[in-house]
């Protein structure tokens, strides 16, 4: 029994809990006593035992702050609930520090939620690994696996390391890493992150990175850096909580001097801490810093979160941004009588032989259709396509620059299908057999399913510029701009030039923020108000370099991190006006007698809780913003309808 | 003399206002052995500078416990 007593008291949180629970019961018994019982002697001996109770701990704080040479709260509080002791203010003394400890206790509960966001992503670590040694698996500790050596992950299991599969296959949940909520399909070669969960199979990964120097690693301490970096907003408060206090002190000591006021003066001791005030900004940058990166958005800072809420202008790139990054087969010309069918035929049957990449979209679409042989014999010729022999005919597939080296000629109706194509914004492949062009083939990177959706959600955000920079022919570029719906195009264009173009829109008074791959575009995206890169999960010069690092290329991610920067925004302001009204309200009030001290400590404690609350309701954004997309595809739906 | 240094980082979800941030770095600074101590408020975590022979990491949670909030050691 004392021993256990001993434990609690040991470890302050438990402490603390039971010290306010007592302290409670105290308050609760003296009020029945007096107002169901009328008993007046248990009111002033059981309201002291609740001061006490309940200022204990507070003393305790005050004390080690006292011996550091430290004005704290505590202290401030313990002088106004032993002065209301003196002044035989029982009632009020109980109900201080009481109130006190209740609404710290509420407050570090919240607050710890508010963190949770993060918490959800240390925790997603494992703490131990199962690793082949020696022919025999060993449990250790997560961080001491060593790099190279071989981690076994079973079915239902996080795994504990980065690393590549070399062996088995399985259903990989990458949400903690990704914010994806659809499992990946992990084989040998395959890279893999600690922290996301094996839903089914058995893998062998060779760990690559371990403890610290693993993705999920690198992502936590890249958002606690974020949430720790002071936004200006942020520095001016605390600079005013840091005189405040004092201020505030010196104010009661005065008050008393003048009005001779005991009670006044300790009222004033009680509001001195700008609680509300000073936790405004952090708690809710906490809050969507957090939420962001649940949802796999990196937002390097408040201040970053607050030039995003602020974008008018998205400028970004075409390749592999608003489009595959891959070709694909957009459509077949059949010419001189041949079929559609025979032309992508014959251009499969040459391009099973080579690894161009031009040739796998056009090697897929003709395995859709049925068998494809394999060419007998193949001749590949660098920079200008394939020559083939099958089955006795003669097969070349490439460029017009293949021809000109094979000296066959174009017909009227081949040259007008080639411009058409190009006219397109298509990669013209010719395919000719025996010497004579059967058809053509245009080849395209065609644009995300997710490209439109995200556009049109920015424009409904307000972000009304989308501005596709590329370094694409005009005809490229327009024909995808058309299809997802980007305001304006500007093609042909080289890093500096995206640069000056960067820096015109800004000196237009726009705010800009550059979606990029991070290397190419380094320029353009440090001119930027804001740089986004995407898919930065696999790249760490990505996730250091950009202001908003997205894990995916989910180009959706684009209008959430938006959309969470704005509520953020938003969020932030709210706490501001909650919290400023707070302390005048109380200044006021104090002053005009309409508030004591009980009643000054209830209003304060619960304004750092309403401010805590207020931030907690960003982390519920997704279910708002997964909503208002669903919303925005029903409206593209009615459209098109 | 040779002066190992050793980073320690720490959590904990108790912090509630950012009063609590010069208690806890003064308490531990005023540890002997302990070169650095930083309490990042928004994100709870406590970054410790500090020498093991002289300051080892149970003495940093206990003295932490001392000014009245729980601290865990954190591998990152």
């Amino acid at each position: 029994m004392l021993s256990e007593l001993m434990t609690i008291y040991r470890n302050p949180a438990a402490r603390r809990k039971w010290l306010t629970i007592a302290s409670g019961v105290f308050i609760t018994f003296a009020l029945v006593a007096w107002y169901g019982f009328g008993l007046a002697a248990p009111w002033a001996p059981f309201m002291t035992i609740a001061a006490v109770l309940a200022g204990y701990d507070i003393a305790l704080r005050a004390w080690g702050a006292l011996r550091l040479r430290q004005l704290s709260i505590e202290l401030l509080v313990i002088v106004a609930a032993v002065g209301a002791l003196f002044i035989d203010n029982h009632w009020e003394s109980a109900a201080v520090t009481f109130l006190f400890m209740l609404g710290a206790w509420l407050e570090t509960r919240t607050m710890s939620r508010t963190r949770g966001a993060l918490k959800a992503l240390i925790d997603a670590a494992p703490v131990t690994a199962t690793v082949l040694r020696n022919g025999e698996t060993v449990e250790v500790a997560a961080h001491e696996v060593g790099v190279g050596e071989t981690v076994l992950v079973r079915a239902g299991e996080r795994l504990p390391v980065d690393g590549e599969v070399t062996d088995g296959t399985a259903a990989v949940n990458e949400a903690s890493i990704t914010g994806e909520p659809i499992p990946a399909e992990k084989a040998p070669g395959s890279k893999v992150f600690a922290g996301t969960l094996a839903e089914n199979g058995l893998l062998h990964l060779r760990a690559t990175g371990v403890g610290a120097d693993t993705t999920l690693a690198r992502i936590i301490s890249r958002v606690e850096e974020a949430q720790e970096a002071k936004a200006p907003a942020q520095r001016m408060i605390e600079s005013f909580g840091r005189w405040y206090t004092p201020a505030v002190f010196v104010m009661a000591v005065l008050s008393y001097l003048v009005t001779r006021n005991v009670e006044l003066a300790l009222t004033l001791l009680v509001v001195s801490c700008p609680g509300a005030l000073v936790i405004s900004t952090p708690v809710s940058v906490v809050a969507g810093i957090g939420r962001a990166a649940r949802a796999g958005i990196l937002i390097k800072g408040g201040e970053h979160l607050e030039n995003a809420g602020r974008i008018n202008t998205l400028a970004l790139d075409k390749t592999g941004t608003l489009t595959e990054g891959e070709p694909r087969l957009a459509e077949v010309v059949a010419l001189a009588g041949q079929s559609e069918a025979d032309v992508l035929l014959w251009a499969g049957i040459a391009e099973t032989g080579s690894s161009h990449p031009l040739g796998r979209p056009i090697i897929e679409a003709a395995r859709k259709q049925g068998h494809l042989p394999t060419a007998e014999e193949l001749e590949e010729i660098a920079g200008m396509g394939l020559i083939a022999r099958h089955d006795g005919h003669e097969i070349a597939v490439g460029s017009h620059r293949l021809f000109d080296h094979l000296e066959i000629g174009f017909d009227a109706e081949t040259k007008a299908g080639i411009a058409r194509l190009h006219d397109l914004g298509h990669t013209v492949v010719i395919v000719a057999r025996n010497g004579k062009v059967a058809g053509l083939l245009g080849l395209a990177d065609m644009p995300r399913a997710s490209a439109r959706p995200m556009i049109d959600r920015l424009h409904a955000l307000g972000v009304n510029r989308v501005v596709m920079l590329t370094g694409d022919q005009r005809p490229a570029a327009e024909a995808i701009a058309k299809a997802v719906g980007v305001d304006e195009v500007h093609a042909a264009m080289m890093p500096d030039d995206k640069l000056e173009r960067i820096r015109n829109m800004r000196a237009e008074g726009l705010r800009v923020a550059m979606v990029g791959d991070g290397i190419n575009d380094a320029p353009a995206l440090a001119a930027a108000d804001i740089s986004i890169a995407m898919g930065a999960s696999g790249s760490d010069i990505a996730i250091e370099t950009a202001d908003i690092a997205l894990m995916t290329d989910d180009l959706g991610k684009i209008a959430e991190a938006m959309e969470i920067s704005r509520a953020t925004l938003t969020n932030m302001r709210q706490n501001l006006v909650i919290a400023v009204l707070t302390v005048i309200g109380l200044l006021f009030g104090v002053y005009t007698g309409s508030i004591h001290m009980a009643g000054g400590m209830l209003v304060h404690q619960l304004s750092v809780l309403i401010v805590i609350l207020n931030g907690m309701r960003l982390l519920r954004v997704p279910k708002a913003s997964r909503a208002r997309a669903g919303s925005v595809k029903a409206k593209a739906t009615r459209v098109a309808a | 003399m040779t002066n190992t240094k050793t980073r320690t980082l720490l959590r904990s979800d108790e912090l509630s206002c950012p009063s609590c941030v010069p208690k806890i770095e003064g308490a531990l600074k005023a540890l002997p052995g302990v070169q650095k101590a930083e309490v990042k408020f928004a994100s709870g975590r406590i970054e410790v500078e500090h020498d093991p022979a002289l300051a080892d990491v149970d003495t940093l949670v206990k003295t932490i416990a001392k000014t009245g909030y729980t601290a865990k050691p954190s591998a990152f």
